[in-house]
């Protein structure tokens, strides 16, 4: 195991220790950290490490809040609605990853952009399944004390998030993802040297789609009210992939950070900016970009581990 | 005649649909940027023809030629500056890039503008013309022959002009325009200055047919980069062809499966277009 | 190559320092002794502005009236109003954690309702878990208020209330109407509106020819209303935010799509809808909560009707709507209760509210069990020869309902 991928177990586990530290307000914020690293960490391992930009994180996490909140709606217990859409995404990706990944560049990152509006459509269109335009109310998974529930939430995520961190752990240190990283650099090159780079690829999308829809899924429960321009919004593919820019791309450390980081960000310019807050977050992106093209990875560990490597 | 009415309509739409998409197509023709902030653009042009209406009474298509040097302007100058520093980073970086500065952009109208819907009304009303019971509104008409007039434009101009035919050399094979003195630099920030002034023709022409307001600036975009893949890239042609197609289909779907999906349908069909025959209709091949 | 690292890191610096500050400072500053807090989560940007904005307007005058007036009397003290608002960019999860968020760190007293029926649901969760009073200013579907909770109040009417009396007056002026096309948008407040519209048509004998939703961010309808031409219906119902209507209706003319009655919910209730659609707008039918013609003689605040409107237009320059008017009643409903109650003890505002029965300005309030208001007679209204004449019902009626929209 890496140091770095140590220093990422080491921040999950101060991150678990968040209840001891504030209300429920703050665990609030807690949940959706997790939630935000559990994309960003997703998104690295088919954008970071195979290097196929991909858009479609939104359509996954839409994905998994509607399945979760169907089966709910059903009267599926909760823990049995998430497992569901986090497997039927992982297969769903897979296939779709097997098509859709024979694309490159920028006709890739535009056919999983469609991806979230296909999706959207057909959600917004099933009303009788979905509700449609109206929106899905689901029924409370727990019906206890604010903090109570607060602290489920927050487990919850971050149980998600351990799981995709030793997920994407696992990947970086095994075959797939030596064969991913092979991929990123140079494709033909991979398949010529006999590596199946259909399958590989399909299994990258599969794995950044799956706990994607079970973060989805989990967020759904948390709100009770989903629709399809809430979970279906482009900004769930974008922020992803804003966070791993700025925490370093191909690294999962930088990728929690940035997700971390980002969040704080939009806390405090959403709380001091009301008019202009989205304007702010287009300066901080089109700062960070220009100035910082690697992430804060390069800037910190610049002398014990070489730059990860970008696209 | 319900299909023949359907299709007058389509074919019209088509043509704003491809005068929206040929800016767009050309930016990522040429310097391969997707340039997220068109909308935005398209929709500042509405919000010139509409104040200028407002306040002048002139009408939008005096207001066409003042809008071409203006954004051409707008548009040199923020590729220059800005987009110039990471051309040649990957896709990624560019499409965030853009995405941050179309933020910056919308935000901006939405506080100067406000976000409620303006609409531009022209007194006296236009109204429509009728041929064998097919109805067509005059302001349509009226901005389709314009629009295909600024295509054409482009046209002669990327065929006759020494930058024009700079800019396609560069499309073409940037490395052997470079060999043949070509300033590459330069056909950039032109390209992508031509390219804003067409979204901002476009945004002029569009005051006339739909509401105005920043929150508009997503459909307009969706609308260019569904004709770009349908079309092809930075070709005229290509625009014109991929507008008239999305908007037949549009048009021949929500007469036979209800409107709402239509929109899913276009995306299907993009989503077809780019696994099966990702140049577009007549796009060339080998354009990553 | 220096100056580049050091912007670098600044940058860095810059941002973590801002993060921290973030994680440790609260919203509110240390508060002045006698003031009570109202929040108001609204969606001041995104595709909802226009709306939040409106509300805003309406709790702003509100505030200023009571302000001048001295405040609100609890037991004999006077306290100041304050609102404290915060924008959830017109995202329902965001709603949700403001709505949090004002509990529990800006320590509001009371709560505005999120805007629309989502919002105000999936909100509602929270403040009813923190048992604070909310009222909610623009939320009619009655699936809001079916969760059985106790601190939620709403405005607004459900949706029935709007089409039953419109097709009943249709059926008796015009009796010729036989056919209906219905056209939606595809998202909550007017696709729920449509489908009870479609009921109440089939309840009446209506035979509903067609019925499509659109989607949000449609930019052309003419394939679908070249169809609705084609099937001839003699009244044609589109429910949308102004600007699809206002594009529907231009396209309607555009393709020479007449009808004897065209209704449409919910732009002719604004005044932006009459200006930008011009005489396109006349013969228009529509339905809303509430409309300045009123003549309400208040016990709130405002007193009558026709002084709401005059302190209104006074300070903003235009006529009120009922967005506006549902979040300035929201507030003198507040007040009352507050007043009633003599403390700021929320469990016993919450039961002042309950038992509300009052008239006010927006009209007669009472609230039934489960929060949502059952005492208002929706007005049915037409645009003619450019304004809003009253129809229905009797007692505030204008005019009679005129045939023919082209």
């Amino acid at each position: 195991m890496t140091r770095a991928n140590l220093a990422l177990l080491i921040v999950l586990a101060c991150l678990a220790a968040l209840p001891l530290v504030g209300g429920a307000y703050a665990l609030r914020l807690g949940t959706m950290a997790s939630m935000y690293a559990i994309l960003a960490l997703s998104w690295n391992v088919v954008g970071g490490l195979a290097g196929y930009p991909s858009f479609a994180t939104a359509a996954f996490f839409g994905f998994g809040a509607y399945a979760t909140g169907v089966l709910l709606n059903a009267g599926a217990p909760l823990m049995l609605s998430i497992l569901v859409s986090l497997v039927a995404s992982l297969v769903l990706a897979g296939l779709l990853g097997a098509v859709l990944l024979r694309l490159r560049g920028h006709y890739f990152a535009i056919a999983s952009l469609s991806l979230v509006g296909v999706l959207r459509e057909l959600v917004n269109n099933a009303t009788d399944l979905t509700g449609g335009g109206m929106g899905l109310n689901i029924p409370l998974a727990s019906g206890s004390s604010i903090m109570a529930d607060a602290l489920f939430f927050f487990y919850g995520m971050w149980a998600l998030l351990l799981a995709t961190a030793l997920m994407v752990i696992a990947v970086s240190a095994s075959k797939l993802g030596f064969g991913l990283v092979c991929i990123r650099q140079n494709e033909t090159a991979a398949n010529m040297i006999g590596l199946n780079a259909t399958l590989y690829k399909s299994i990258a999308f599969g794995l950044s789609a799956c706990f994607v829809s079970a973060a989805g899924g989990l967020y759904a429960a948390w709100v009770h009210y989903i629709d399809p321009s809430d979970v279906f919004d482009i900004l769930y593919s974008v922020k992803p992939i804003v966070m791993t820019l700025m925490g370093g791309l191909g690294s999962p450390l930088g990728a929690v950070c940035g997700a971390f980081l980002y969040l704080g960000l939009e806390e405090v310019v959403w709380r001091n900016y009301i008019q202009i807050h989205s304007g702010v977050l287009g300066v901080l992106i089109v700062a960070l970009l220009l100035l910082l093209p690697h992430g804060l990875i390069s800037l910190r560990f610049r002398n014990f581990w070489r730059k990860a490597k970008h696209v | 005649m319900l299909a023949a009415q359907i299709i007058i309509n389509a074919l019209v739409l088509g043509c704003l649909y491809a005068c929206i998409a040929i800016g767009f197509s050309l930016v990522w023709g040429v310097l391969n940027v997707i340039n997220l902030i068109h909308g935005s653009i398209i929709v500042l042009g509405a919000y010139l023809a509409w104040g200028v209406y407002q306040s002048m009474a002139i009408s939008p298509w005096y207001v066409l030629p003042v809008a071409v040097p203006v954004f051409f302007v707008f548009g040199y100058l923020l590729q220059r500056l800005l987009l110039n520093r990471v051309l040649h980073a990957p896709v990624l970086v560019t499409l965030t890039l853009t995405f941050g500065l179309d933020l910056i952009l919308n935000n901006a109208m939405i506080y100067f503008f406000k976000a409620d819907y303006r609409k531009l009304t022209l007194k006296p009303p236009m109204g429509s013309v009728s041929l064998f019971h097919v109805v067509v509104p005059v302001d349509r008409l009226i901005a389709t022959a314009l629009a295909l007039a600024l295509t054409g434009l482009l046209y002669l101009l990327l065929r006759r002009s020494r930058v024009g035919r700079a800019i396609v050399a560069v499309r073409l094979d940037r490395d052997a325009a470079i060999l043949m003195g070509v300033d590459v630099q330069s056909i950039y920030a032109i390209a992508f200055g031509i390219g804003a002034a067409l979204a901002g023709c476009a945004g002029v022409l569009m005051a006339l047919i739909f509401p105005i307001s920043a929150l508009t600036s997503t459909s307009y975009l969706d609308k260019a980069f569904v004709v770009c893949v349908l079309g092809g890239l930075g070709s005229v042609s290509g625009a014109l062809a991929g507008g008239l197609l999305l908007a037949l289909v549009e048009g021949i779907g929500s007469a036979a499966i209800g409107p709402a999906y239509a929109t899913t349908l276009s995306f299907a069909l993009l989503i077809v277009f780019l696994l099966f025959r990702p140049q577009g209709l007549l796009g060339r091949k080998g354009f990553e | 190559m220096l100056v580049s690292k050091l912007i670098r890191c600044s940058v860095v610096l810059g941002t973590a320092v801002m993060a921290i500050a973030s994680w440790s400072a609260s919203g509110s500053q240390a508060r002045a002794e006698d003031v009570i807090r109202f929040g108001a989560p609204l969606p001041l940007t995104g595709p909802l502005a226009p709306e939040g904005i409106k509300q805003q307007q309406g709790y702003d005058l509100w505030a200023e009236q009571a302000n001048k007036a001295g405040g609100i009397s609890v037991g004999g003290k006077k306290y100041k109003v304050e609102i404290v608002y915060a924008d959830y960019q017109s995202n329902t999860p965001r709603a949700v954690q403001t709505t949090e968020q004002m509990i529990t760190q800006d320590n509001i007293n009371f709560l505005f309702g999120a805007f629309g029926s989502g919002a105000a649901k999936a909100a509602s969760t929270v403040s009813e878990k923190y048992k604070v009073p909310t009222i909610a200013a623009a939320a009619s579907s009655s699936q809001v208020y079916d969760q059985g909770y106790k601190y939620l109040f709403g405005t607004f009417t459900p949706n029935d209330t709007l089409t039953t009396p419109l097709t009943q007056i249709i059926k008796a002026k015009a009796p010729e109407v036989k056919k209906v096309a219905i056209l939606a948008r595809n998202d909550l407040f007017p696709l729920a509106i449509a489908q009870e519209m479609e009921k109440s048509a089939k309840a009446n004998g209506l035979e509903v020819v067609y019925f499509e939703k659109y989607a949000i961010g449609t930019l052309d309808h003419s394939a679908t209303l070249s169809q609705i031409k084609s099937l001839d219906p003699q009244w044609i119902f589109v429910t949308g935010y102004i600007n699809d209507l206002l594009l529907v209706r231009k396209q309607m003319v555009d393709q020479e799509l007449k009808a004897p009655v065209v209704t449409m919910i919910a732009g002719p209730a604004y005044q932006d809808f009459i200006e930008s659609a011009g005489q396109t707008a006349d013969n228009i039918t529509s339905a809303s909560w509430w409309h300045p013609a009123e003549r309400y003689e208040g016990k709130d605040i405002f007193g009558t009707t026709e002084n709401f409107v005059k302190l209104f237009h006074d300070k903003y320059k235009s006529d009120p709507d009922y967005g506006q008017a549902s979040a300035a009643v929201c507030g003198a409903l507040f007040q009352i209760a507050i007043e009633r109650a003599g403390s700021l003890d929320r469990d016993k505002v919450r039961d002042e509210l309950a038992k509300l029965d009052v008239v006010t300005f927006w009209g007669p309030v009472k609230f039934g069990p489960n929060g949502q208001i059952n005492s208002l007679e929706p007005p049915v209204f037409q645009i003619q020869g450019s304004k809003p004449v009253v129809l229905f019902p009797q007692a505030i009626k204008q005019g009679e309902l005129k045939l023919g929209v082209n």
